[in-house]
């Protein structure tokens, strides 16, 4: 058999890897020694993770205060706990706005509170990648009370103009919901600059930290009913869950070598400078897309992604087959198939699914070159 | 979905006894030349002839009958025409089994 070519990973919109020699240090030190949170040991530790990361967190995402940071296992944990604890608070039935971008963390919880009479829900239509703001508020009622929209597409790498949204539904009384899970990390995202209800985020992917990690920043507590009781490590004789932040939304033990891997993945992040990330992935994605453009048989559905996703198909070859052949062939890793946002797929490639290539700061051009000759590779030899 | 690693490495020849058993794929342009195998509804595989691992697809529902299949297929294979004929037969049987439990009430046929 061949030796194997070296493994080019090109996942990463799904989970980052390499993650920064940093994190997994640091996750590696936070396991050396009994771990430490105020309240819930009489030991004494170096590093109260929970507080420190919440701290990173607010700083990070210019909010605050750190309290209002409540961690969580992914950003689907998020936004279920979110979508359905606002549900819980809200007199049904109620109207809630979405896109048509969207991942199932936000159309699934959606769809089951639809079918259960506690919701009327509208889905808008993007355009050339992108919702326009005027078609969400063209689609609010008076009974609107929500809307969840993604901040960057998982799919078509397309970010969202999510502020002047955030700005016209603050005005108005409505619950603004941003999944980050696709753009924090990779752009500059201000909570202060952007007046959401909640911004949701996910640890493993941009941020570098390990799977199991996530969170969600709120500015109003009250505005989402608390719909998790447990132990907390405070107020532990009173039956009822807390109501002060982040006891309120936060139960059991925390992932704590997870929440000490987002905590190193932020400080990397701010160490190499956000800018200089994005500038050497946008870089490598526009590589990507240049190399590909125009060649025969294969189809780019966004050719100008604002992230570093890059969505396609090959000819007459399926994406699971043309998936697999790029990986077991050529070792290069990506994904394919609907990516969990329906959709989107519905619109772009008549629900068929497509490979995702997705990049990360720790990509080469020597691996977009190799990954792209193989693409145009398969594409060559499908087209026989 | 299963990954099996075989003794030796996939052949032409064997790729021309599965012919008589379904739909047989191949790109041979590639790096390494691709084939895909499939009995709609049964059983598909893929992988690159000269490599010894294969992929192999089914309904979770029918594994214990797929594997048995596959096994079959690799077996028969050394005995020629012979094989082929006793194989048609084994195979009808198992794809009406398969058929039948993806046709029970209560069983997903996803």
């Amino acid at each position: 058999m061949d030796k194997q070519p070296p493994l080019i990973y090109l996942n990463n919109a799904a989970t980052s890897w390499p993650k920064p020699p940093e994190v997994l240090a640091e996750v590696a030190a936070c396991l050396r020694a009994p771990v430490y949170e105020a309240g819930r040991t009489t030991g004494t530790g170096t590093t109260d993770y929970p507080a420190a990361t919440r701290a990173a967190l607010a700083e990070f995402f210019h909010a605050g205060p750190p309290e209002h940071f409540v961690f969580s296992a992914n950003a689907t944990d998020a936004l279920n706990l979110l979508i359905h604890g606002f549900a819980k608070q809200n007199p049904s039935p109620f109207h809630v706005v979405t896109t048509e971008l969207e991942h199932n963390s936000v159309l699934r919880p959606l769809k089951a509170l639809e079918q259960e009479g506690r919701i009327a829900l509208s889905i808008v239509p993007f355009r050339d990648g992108r919702v326009d703001p005027a078609v969400i508020r063209n689609s609010l009622r008076p009974e609107t009370r929500l809307v969840v929209m993604s901040h960057g597409s998982n799919v078509l790498g397309s970010v969202q103009e999510v502020k002047p949204v955030a700005e016209y539904l603050a005005a108005n009384d409505i619950f603004f919901i941003i999944d980050g899970a696709q753009a924090a990390g990779h752009i500059p995202v201000d909570c202060t600059d952007i007046p959401a209800g909640a911004y949701v985020f996910t640890g493993h992917k941009a941020l570098f930290g390990i799977p199991g990690t996530g969170g969600f920043f709120i500015s109003d507590p009250g505005a989402v009913a608390i719909t998790r009781q447990g132990g907390t490590g405070t107020d532990s004789r009173s039956h009822a869950q807390p109501a002060d932040m982040p006891a309120r939304f936060e139960t059991g033990t925390p992932n704590y070598p997870g929440i000490a891997s987002l905590l190193a993945g932020i400080r990397f992040i701010r160490s190499t400078g956000m800018d200089a990330i994005r500038r050497r992935e946008m870089a490598l994605t526009q590589q990507f897309t240049r190399l590909l453009k125009r060649t025969r048989g294969i189809t780019l559905y966004n050719e100008a992604p604002d992230l570093p996703v890059i969505s396609f198909n090959i000819g007459s070859i399926g994406n699971d087959e043309a998936g697999f052949i790029l990986a077991k062939a050529y070792n290069v890793i990506t994904r394919t198939g609907l990516h969990c946002a329906p959709l989107v797929h519905e619109r772009i490639d008549g629900g068929k699914g497509c490979i995702r290539a997705s990049l990360s700061f720790f990509n080469t051009e020597g691996e977009v070159e190799a990954a792209t000759t193989a693409v145009r590779e398969v594409a060559a030899g499908a087209d026989r | 979905m299963k990954e099996y690693l075989l003794d030796e490495p996939l052949t032409e020849g064997f790729l021309e006894f599965l012919e008589r058993f379904g739909t047989v794929r191949r790109l041979e342009q590639l790096k390494k030349p691709y084939f895909s195998f499939e009995k709609e509804h049964f059983i598909s595989i893929r992988g690159f002839l000269g490599d010894p691992a294969v992929e192999v697809r089914y309904r979770k529902i029918a594994a214990d009958l797929v594997a048995d299949y596959f096994h079959l297929l690799l077996y028969y294979e050394r005995e020629g025409e012979p094989g082929i004929a006793k194989l048609q037969g084994i195979g009808d049987a198992i794809g009406e089994k398969i058929r039948i439990r993806l046709g029970t009430p209560g069983h997903d046929p996803s």
